[in-house]
């Protein structure tokens, strides 16, 4: 049964094969390709999730060459390592620079790291996808970013609400990583819960990489919070803690930002992380556009995307599209066809874009049920 | 009341895994006068030996320990023959600086093989839901007693070895003058080799039994290392009882300072700790004032 | 006295490389790695005063390096301030950080002072980051302004010639720090601080002023990248970014300004070069510091000096124009040095118990004794390199028991070593000159006395040679010469006979003789009592850290109880006696 199952499918692939050869080729792409550079971790801490991000825009680029390219020339991805850290972005936008045909880069995730590129960025005017959350980004008077994630302002209201709404916590404690990320959220979130009427009653710093949060919780079992809302940007330390929150019995609900959906810390913390919620800009199956991204990135590398290879997938697929729609590949052609992007459905969810460049508004709700991260519901917040 | 038996435990735990390490530092220091700025990325090596050996192959945990152990040993030798031996002679500093290089070769070498993504080790006593025990309103984790069990074990060997065995003399006095040994017909490369072996494989072990707690990165060694370094000098450099207690003191200073300073200072705070300490008692805890001859 | 070619020509080269360097470098990636290659270098000619000169270890440079960064940063995008202003407030808050830290050198050393670094750097990087009012926390802080200027500074372009101009000048500046009397101060106190310190170097403030420079030359560095990227954030200035600071000194050579630069350059573009290794690139880089650590001790200019100092000639040394002045002022005859009741224990041993002597004007006085009889911990104590247990000194009218071994010294006293402890990388020359610049006057009345000296001691001839190179006899007149320099009222010497063949002794005799008709003051420990006769107008004798016995030498020596002391035989003591008497 099995076995002619698969012969079927192996007949029906070589058929396939056979007529996409066979197909004119007026479809493919040809002249000099459109260059889009990627300023990407190949080495340093964030080379895993680097990883992630080159196979989501590479996913991108092949899509998009196969339906015709950019005004019929293919597009092609030159990526530049930026080791993970902020000299190193810089020197990697700068290397990108220095080829004039490069029409449009696709930025880092990671907050510190943009901010380090603005400099650059403004001074080169050429547009620029980012995938950092950090709220700033967008609202530091710059015309050349453009958001393919929801920012923090937004991750902090849907978190506030859903944890007071929905999972109706009482006493509400924070605990957020010292970085850039972490403190921002916990300033953005405390806001949005007092605005409900539920202020903290703790807000514990953390710094990256600790290994043993025995202070951090036994604060939090001395404030009798019935709920923990985190932002940390590790899912190692995501790992330990859930561990240590189980070995010292605490008992809490959890929701948290999108590090404790991450492999790392499931792989980690086992089952002590099962039943706890999250927020991410990612999931599967929040719509058919997920959907059928995560399919082919699963059949092209074996494994579910998450939100690195989603963001970086959109990316591209967002600047194609704006080069489509643009009437050149000037930069602010390219900028006004992005702004103009109104309805399109990407890989993390409807992109609408503003005047600031932030194109999503929406964040899912999560849930690790023995190990699965469900969807549990996706809210999108009015924006302001 | 619970409180303070929980932080006094993983305080006292903690300090153990910085004591184990310091042991390592202290012997080196004690036979060649180096001060090994590697020692932490032992511990890392010793626990990425172990994972790639208990996950290559279905092998038996203390098997497997006693493969990474092994190879700890041999890591241990070329990093004697290769990077002391032809610096045997010279100042300090550059041999400082040598094992800094070691280190972040070892560290990016780890992550290039391994990758970036942080690996799983099983504890070594495999019980319970929690991997360990509440007593009292304190958990005691079976790794952290494992931890220090194995701690006092070693220091109590290696005080017998150094004190009652003929080995342990000639080691000790190859450590004291390395000239006169030589005279004596000890022979002195095979000592410094055999206190590096030794190092090696201490810190490797370290690193396996910390492992479980903190999780395999490249990076777990450096901070590590780097206290335990400091918790060597604080107990007076080549003083085996001072690096125990300092470690010890280390790890309580840490987690009550982190309870009732600052979560987000811990650090700082323990690291001007340590200043101060430098300051006002270099010898150490135990060391005694030497006057230098003129 | 000559550097050597190599050195000047690498500053001759020096201007022309900072006009034409950012001409020839034609990406803004390549110009932008220029600027971050000059800064780095300014922060590793930071070390080469500090390590290289001074011979002290530091971890912290990123520290400083941050400090000026972020006070330029705050200035001018919070404080609205011109750079210019910014400018010194940030070296002053890094010169205030460099002295605090210089001051734990007054304990510690070595290792310590490794790790005292390395806690200072680890609690800076945890305060940059946490303290998010005052520096952004890991945000950083954007919009950094550059320095209005004669040229405009907009372009990296021109950047690149401002910060490789500034890199050009403090170069300079090292460069000439180092035949300074400061700058010789430092590298005797790295070669032998005890040494240093008894030769009225006060090496505590030699210490500390290294560390002072190094900080502000850092934080220079630290400005001129604020304002080059326009941005900051603390993982620029962690330990990670000490420990490369170091490695450049290292790499380059830690004592030499083209040294620093050619690390600094060098370990900027290296892992941009290496860059198509990707994964294993970092792991290269540890390999190559340990390769050059191993193979190239004093760095790649270190080895390019080696070949160059076989090509160049020493030039010679110029004439001094007046002879040597010895001898103090004064009367002959007076009590210049009195001990009192003196006396050292260590722990339960009692080196010295209670001794009493005196040393006249004018004369050579003698202290003998056998071994382990407390001559060499009388002199330790009378130089002040122990503090007394018990008892006084006095010098010159003057109580100087306790006090530090450079203001005695200062006050006219000056000694040799039984173990020779000369400055040992350092020449003949400036051996003395360090030597020299105990006494009062400026530079050019240092090198007059410092010529003199040699003369003196006859070793024009080598004043160039390193004095690791010397054999023994020379070394101990370069000693001598060295002490004479500082023109002293009194001079002790430690067993200067040691280790002599007779030839050598007979010289150093003649020499002595020499120095006692020029009328100065000797207090002179010795085990061969011919040389002792020949000299000494005075002789105390100590046996188990007490005085057994003194007057004049035939008396002394004649002394039965002296006599045993030596021999340890009574009778044997008193037939020797009866044969001497």
């Amino acid at each position: 049964m099995k076995g002619s199952v698969q012969r079927l499918a192996g007949l029906l692939a070589g058929i396939t094969a056979v007529a996409a050869g066979a197909l004119p080729t007026a479809a493919q792409p040809k002249g000099t390709p459109v260059k889009i550079g990627q300023i990407v971790s190949i080495t340093g801490e964030g080379a895993e999730s680097g990883q992630y991000m080159r196979w989501g825009a590479e996913l991108a680029v092949e899509q998009a060459n196969s339906a015709g390219g950019i005004k019929g020339r293919p597009v092609q991805l030159v990526f530049e390592d930026d080791k993970t850290t902020n000299p190193g972005a810089v020197a990697a936008l700068q290397r990108l620079l220095e080829d004039r045909e490069i029409a449009g880069v696709l930025g880092p995730i990671r907050s510190t790291q943009i901010q380090a590129l603005l400099p650059t960025v403004n001074e080169a005017g050429l547009p620029v996808m980012i995938g950092g959350s950090n709220y700033g980004l967008t609202h530091s008077g710059s015309r050349w970013v453009f958001r393919t994630r929801p920012h923090d302002g937004f991750s902090a209201r849907v978190i506030a609400k859903f944890a007071v709404d929905d999972l109706k916590f009482k006493k509400i404690a924070v605990i957020h990583s010292t970085d850039a990320f972490g403190s921002g959220g916990r300033d953005l979130v405390v806001q949005e819960l007092t605005k409900l009427g539920r202020p903290p009653v703790l807000v514990q710093g953390y710094n990256n990489g600790e290994k043993d949060f025995t202070a951090v919780l036994t604060a939090v079992r001395q404030s009798g919070a019935d709920g923990l809302i985190t932002y940390m940007t590790f899912s190692t330390d995501v790992g330990i803690m859930a561990k240590q929150i189980k070995q010292l019995g605490i008992k809490a609900a959890w929701l948290g930002s999108p590090s404790i959906t991450a492999i790392d810390g499931r792989k980690l913390a086992g089952d002590a992380l099962y039943g706890t919620y999250g927020v991410t800009d990612f999931h599967a199956d929040a719509s058919p556009k997920s959907r059928e991204f995560a399919a082919a990135y699963r059949a092209k590398h074996g494994s579910t995307p998450d939100l690195y290879a989603a963001s970086s997938y959109d990316a591209m697929l967002v600047l194609a599209e704006a080069m489509r729609r643009a009437p050149d590949l000037r930069p602010d052609s390219i900028r006004t066809a992005i702004l103009g992007i109104q309805n399109f459905w990407g890989a993390e969810y409807v992109y609408n874009f503003d005047d600031n460049g932030d194109g999503l508004d929406h964040y899912h709700i999560v849930r690790n049920e023995n190990d699965a991260i469900k969807l549990f519901k996706t809210i999108r917040v009015p924006r302001s | 009341m619970a409180i303070l038996g929980q932080l006094a435990f993983t305080g006292l735990a903690i300090g153990g895994v910085y004591a184990l390490i310091a042991l390592g530092i202290v012997l080196i220091y004690r036979a060649t006068n180096v001060v090994n700025f590697a020692q932490g990325e032992f511990c890392m090596l010793g626990a990425y030996a172990l994972v790639f050996i208990s996950q290559g192959a279905r092998v038996d945990y203390f098997l497997a320990a006693a493969v990474a152990l092994v190879l700890m040993a041999v890591l241990g030798l070329l990093f004697a023959l290769g990077l002391y031996y032809p610096l045997r002679n010279r100042s300090f500093l550059p041999v400082i600086i040598a094992t800094i290089g070691a280190s972040i070769m070892f560290q990016n070498g780890a992550l290039a093989v391994f990758g970036p993504s942080p690996e799983k080790l099983r504890p070594v006593i495999e019980a319970g839901p929690t991997g360990g025990v509440m007593l009292g309103g304190v958990f005691f984790d079976y790794q952290y007693v494992v931890i220090l069990g194995v701690t006092l074990v070693l220091v109590v060997t290696q005080y017998a070895f150094f004190e009652y065995t003929l080995l342990g003399k000639k080691m000790q006095a190859t450590s004291q003058d390395k000239d006169m040994a030589r005279l004596l017909g000890i022979p002195v490369t095979l000592m410094i080799a055999l206190t590096f072996v030794y190092s090696t494989v201490l810190g490797g072990l370290a690193g396996m039994l910390v492992a479980p707690i903190y999780f395999v990165t490249h990076k777990m060694g450096a901070v590590l290392g780097l206290k335990a370094f400091a918790v060597t000098i604080a107990g007076g450099f080549g003083d085996v009882r001072g690096a125990i207690a300092g470690g010890l003191a280390l790890g309580v200073i840490e987690t009550f300072g982190a309870a009732y300073v600052s979560v987000v200072y811990k650090d700082a705070f323990a690291f001007l700790l340590l200043i101060l300490f430098l300051l006002f008692r270099p010898q150490g805890i135990f060391g005694e004032k030497v006057a230098e001859k003129a | 006295m000559g550097r050597g070619r190599p050195g000047a020509a690498a500053i001759a080269l020096g201007l022309p490389l900072v006009i034409a360097l950012p001409l020839a470098v034609t990406t803004r990636y390549g110009t932008n790695l220029l600027i971050l290659a000059a800064a780095l270098s300014i922060s590793t000619l930071g070390l080469t005063v500090l390590l290289g000169y001074a011979g002290q270890i530091s971890l912290a440079q990123a520290t400083f390096f941050g400090i000026g960064a972020y006070a330029v940063a705050l200035g001018t995008s919070r404080g609205g301030m011109d750079w210019w202003l910014a400018l010194p407030l940030g070296l002053g808050a890094a010169t205030a950080a460099g002295v605090v830290l210089g001051m734990t050198t007054l304990k510690l050393g070595g290792h310590y002072l490794a790790m005292v670094t390395i806690c200072f750097q680890i609690i800076f990087s945890q305060i940059a980051t946490n303290w998010v009012a005052v520096t952004g926390g890991p945000d950083g802080i954007s919009g950094i302004r550059r320095p209005r200027f004669f040229i405009p500074l907009d372009t990296a372009q021109q950047y690149a010639w401002f910060a490789l101009g500034a890199l050009f000048l403090v170069g300079v500046g090292v460069w000439f720090l180092r035949d300074s009397a400061l700058g010789r101060s430092m590298r005797a106190v790295r070669d032998n601080e005890l040494a240093a310190e008894a030769l009225g170097v006060d090496s505590l403030r030699v210490k500390v002023t290294a560390f002072a420079l190094s900080a502000a030359i850092a934080a220079l560095g630290g400005a001129l990248y604020a304002s080059g990227f326009r941005y900051i954030s603390p993982d620029s200035f962690g330990l990670d970014q000490s420990i490369e600071v170091l490695a450049m000194a290292l790499a380059g050579g830690a004592d030499a300004v083209p040294g620093s630069i050619v690390g600094g350059f060098l370990l900027t573009f290296l892992p941009e070069w290496l860059r198509d290794l990707k994964r294993i690139y970092l792991v290269v880089y540890g390999a190559v510091i340990i390769l050059v650590i191993l193979f190239m001790p004093e760095g790649l200019w270190g080895w390019a000096r080696l070949v160059g100092r076989r090509l160049a000639r020493p030039r010679p040394l110029p004439p001094a124009r007046r002879p040597l002045a010895v001898g103090g002022r004064g009367e002959a005859g007076e009590t210049i040095l009195a001990l009192e009741n003196l006396g050292k224990h260590f722990g339960g041993l009692k080196a010295v118990d209670g001794v009493d002597f005196a040393v006249r004007r004018g004369e050579v006085h003698a202290l003998i004794g056998p071994n382990g009889s407390g001559k060499t911990t009388c002199i330790n104590l009378i130089s002040g390199l122990y503090r007394p247990s018990f008892g006084r000194i006095r010098f010159l009218g003057r109580e100087v028991a306790g006090m530090r071994p450079n203001r005695i010294a200062r006050r006219g006293m000056a000694r040799t070593f039984q173990n020779i402890r000369l400055f040992r990388d350092l020449s003949v020359w400036e051996n003395v000159l360090v030597g020299a610049q105990r006494a009062l006057g400026g530079e050019a009345a240092v090198r007059e006395r410092a010529a003199a000296a040699i003369e003196f001691v006859g070793l024009e001839g080598q004043a160039a040679e390193r004095a690791r190179n010397l054999p023994y006899g020379t070394q101990k007149l370069v000693e001598i010469a060295r002490a004479l320099a500082g023109t002293p009222e009194l001079l002790l010497l430690d067993e200067p006979g040691a280790g002599l063949n007779q030839s050598e002794k007979q010289e150093l005799v003649d020499l002595l003789k020499r120095l006692r008709a020029h009328g100065l003051t000797m207090l002179l420990v010795e085990h061969d009592m011919s040389l002792v006769t020949q000299l000494s107008e005075a002789i105390t004798v100590l046996n188990f850290g007490k005085k057994i016995s003194e007057g004049k030498p035939d008396d002394v020596l004649a002394d039965p109880v002296v006599v045993e002391a030596y021999l340890g035989n009574r009778d044997a003591a008193l037939g020797l006696a009866r044969e001497h008497a």
